[in-house]
């Protein structure tokens, strides 16, 4: 089996676009958290969100129509431009290897069938644009990526909501790491919408201004979006070309709690956690950093804290949640997660989770990186990504040596 | 009678990937319930299109589909936990069911952690979604939404309520991949199991019919001036290491031999499309270590517009001439996306179970997307003539 390394980083989120405006947001702490401006949120108690107001298509992808192309795709297509460019791989000696994407995703292009769902209410189902009803397919993600990059390999769309990023990374890190693929481009995409800010309203898990995990008055998420891409290929690729390595992919764990639709459970959130250092090697013990899936909800941090403590014992590793920054950005959100661990482990240091006053005396073991980014030595990080469903997916990073 | 060990070993090939076993399958399509129901609609080469005008209040753009009109979750899996599934859920649980009466894999407490599912979609349910959407614009408050409803709009939705109800707790996953979801769902769980990550997994398509993908098939169709009717259903298959089940003594019904698939600019003047799906078909081909005049049938994406279908079949003229037969499975179920996929391979499959006289015959998956997704899968297949599975 190969060693999968990763070599380029393309993040748009709401407190940067590339790798060092994003880096350098989580290292000051930024908070991306604003009125929405996307849809008119007249009506809703609570309007807030984690929107990338200056995402610009048009300045980011080169060989795709925007015109054509639904947000979210628009999402994927630019964090795998910027990823590519990060790695410095010659766009012609990519598009003429064996290379692909796979992309994770909540709700896909919903804010397009939400439109579209409008129009039909304004206008008639009989009058709706025809370009963009073929939007609406979630396919579309890996596709547009494919597209914009001409890369002939898989695209594959991984809709499992919330840890769908991480799935689509630890498929990408298979498929090279046995000789599928040469290059993979692997992350999430997703996008702010009406239906699903009313929804999280509506099951009592949203919050009216910040989002503050695992602190004690937490009260639950702000919807966010974004797109998050990884330039992954293999340890003698990256070496043969000379490229700049970022940090290894050490393997990944999956499973399913099989137990409710929206409650999270401990100890299948502690046995993902197992399987994911089994698969990748790695002890417990030399965790040095853990990427929270750290909705913020009161539950979701109770049973992950909880878990944590049952897999790491006492003296558990610093845990930061980058939702209190971007907000929950869904599918893209442990991708995203995942780039901000690729940076502490190159520029050593943790990312913070902001907005915390109050520790909270159910979880006395966790050590949230409060306010502030901290200085420390990141060999391996573990990314935590929780989903509707049941479903844990949990990638672990290494420090290349 | 069982099939002779020269008939079940694959060719050895050092490009052979690892392949699969399908160990039992559950279908619903607009050609019916069950595998005789879509095996007899082959047969008569015609499946009757349903009156869909009573399912729905608001308009749709034909009177007529590939629906399942009298479909009710309940008769199948009774009222208890399924009273809040969407029309997505409730198809994919019942092929599920379906697929677990079909298999002789044995599910027990054991192995559960080691079983999964890996499911494919287009945009789950578009219905479930949409109408979340709605309720935001025609509520008198935005927000007055359902929340036991929420689950059903996010995609993953179906594959959740499927491991909640049998226990299975091992990799649980959602593809979207429209017309490419079963290639996609093919591909991604041999790599689940070759890599030993599971052990066996429920893996299939599901698509539903609604006013939503009504209109969505019918802008697709008239864009492009195909006149398809809109269909539904699911099908899942149990897929299982093919060297694991023989090792064991046991039967596949189907080997999948190899999946290939891969993304060009769409069907147009360049030739670019017509040289991905012909590349992607005789790259399956070799990994599958089969010589294209062993091919007996090609089911083919036939996705009912001349630009789409004209590729197609430019691609598969050129690797397998036009000996082997087509079978247009999309003309008996109508276009249901996702589940379109699932369908092709049930209709291989269905065919095979009454067909001893095909047993260890060779077939291969077209399949083709508006956004320029093309890929091809090597089938090998077998009958259960002696009536039981083994």
């Amino acid at each position: 089996m190969r060693r999968v390394v990763i070599t380029g980083l393309g993040p748009v989120s709401s407190i940067g676009i590339g790798a060092p405006a994003y880096g350098e947001a989580l290292r000051a702490g930024v908070n991306g958290v604003s009125p929405i401006a996307c849809f008119d949120s007249t009506g809703f108690p609570y309007f807030m969100a984690g929107e990338v107001h200056e995402f610009q298509p048009t300045e980011l992808v080169r060989r795709l129509s925007v015109d054509e192309w639904g947000r979210t795709s628009l999402f994927a297509a630019s964090a795998a431009r910027l990823a590519v460019a990060d790695a410095g791989i010659d766009e012609e000696e990519l598009a003429a290897s064996r290379a692909g994407s796979s992309m994770g995703t909540t709700g896909g292009e919903s804010q397009v069938l939400e439109r579209l769902t409008g129009d039909a209410l304004e206008r008639g189902v009989h009058r709706l644009d025809a370009g963009l009803v073929r939007q609406v397919s979630s396919a579309r993600l890996s596709q547009a990526v494919n597209r914009e990059l001409r890369l002939t390999g898989d695209a594959v769309t991984l809709s499992t909501a919330c840890s769908a990023s991480n799935y689509a990374l630890g498929y990408a890190y298979d498929l090279i790491r046995t000789g599928e693929a040469d290059y993979m481009i692997a992350g999430g995409a997703d996008s702010v919408g009406r239906w699903s800010h009313a929804g999280f309203y509506r099951l009592g898990a949203l919050t009216e201004k910040a989002c503050s995990p695992f602190d004690k008055n937490r009260s639950g998420i702000i919807t966010g979006e974004g797109g998050a891409a990884l330039f992954l290929e293999s340890l003698d690729s990256a070496l043969a070309r000379g490229a700049r390595i970022h940090a290894e992919v050490l393997g990944y764990g999956v499973n399913c709690d099989a137990n409710h639709m929206v409650a999270p459970l401990r100890e299948s959130i502690a046995a993902c956690m197992r399987l994911a250092h089994r698969n990748a090697g790695v002890e417990a013990a030399d965790v040095d950093y853990i990427c929270a899936h750290g909705t913020g909800t009161p539950a979701n941090d109770q049973v992950e804290a909880g878990a944590v403590v049952d897999v790491f014992g006492e003296r558990p590793p610093p845990i930061s949640s980058t939702k209190s920054m971007l907000g929950h950005t869904m599918g893209a959100a442990s991708g995203l997660g995942a780039i901000a661990s690729v940076l502490g482990i190159t520029g050593s240091f943790l990312p913070p989770t902001i907005n915390y006053s109050t520790p909270d005396p159910e979880m006395p073991l966790i050590d949230p990186v409060a306010n502030e980014a901290r200085r420390a030595d990141v060999r391996i990080a573990q990314v935590n990504g929780f989903a509707f469903g049941g479903n844990n997916a949990i990638v672990m990073l290494g420090r290349y040596s | 009678m069982t099939a002779t060990a020269a008939q079940l070993s694959a060719p050895a090939s050092s490009t052979t990937p690892l392949a699969l076993a399908i160990t039992g399958f559950g279908v619903l399509s607009g050609a019916g319930i069950g595998i005789e129901a879509l095996a007899s609609a082959l047969a008569a080469g015609h499946s009757p299109t349903a009156d869909v005008s009573g399912m729905f209040e608001d308009p749709l753009p034909r009177r007529d589909a590939h629906a399942l009109v009298d479909f009710r979750v309940r008769d199948h899996l009774g009222r208890k936990g399924t009273s809040f599934f969407d029309r997505s859920t409730s198809l994919a649980m019942v092929a599920c069911e379906e697929a677990f009466a079909d298999t002789d894999l044995e599910v027990g407490d054991a192995s559960r952690d080691r079983m999964g599912i890996t499911l494919g979609t287009t945009a789950g349910s578009a219905k479930s979604t949409s109408d979340y959407s709605r309720d935001t614009f025609v509520q008198e408050r935005p927000y007055l939404v359902n929340p036991l409803l929420f689950p059903n709009a996010v995609m993953n939705c179906a594959a959740g309520q499927a491991a909640i109800r049998y226990g299975l707790k091992g990799v649980n996953a959602t593809i979207a991949g429209g017309h490419l979801a079963m290639l996609n769902v093919l591909r991604y769980s041999r790599n689940l199991i070759g890599c030993g990550y599971a052990d066996a997994l429920l893996a299939g398509c599901v698509e539903e019919f609604s006013p939503q993908s009504a209109w969505a098939v019918h802008y697709a169709q008239r864009t492009d001036g195909g006149r398809l009717a809109p269909g539904e259903g699911a099908a899942v298959f149990v897929v299982e290491s093919a060297a694991a089940v023989r090792a064991a003594g046991r039967r596949p019904d189907a080997e999948i031999l190899a999946v290939e698939t891969g993304v060009y600019d769409p069907p147009g003047a360049d030739g670019t499309f017509v040289a991905g799906l012909t590349s992607c078909l005789a790259r399956a081909l070799k990994r599958a270590g089969v010589r294209p005049d062993e091919v007996t049938a090609v089911a083919t994406a036939a996705n009912g517009m001349p630009r789409f279908d004209e590729a197609e079949e430019a691609a598969v003229t050129a690797v397998l001439g036009a000996g082997p037969e087509r079978l247009r499975v999309k003309d008996l179920t109508g276009e249901a996306f996702s589940a379109s996929g699932a369908f092709q391979l049930a209709a291989l499959l269905a065919r095979h179970r009454t067909q001893p006289a095909r047993d260890g015959e060779l077939s291969v998956i077209t399949t083709l997307g508006a956004d320029g997704a093309a890929g091809a899968a090597v089938v090998r297949g077998w009958s259960r003539a002696d009536g039981d599975h083994g």
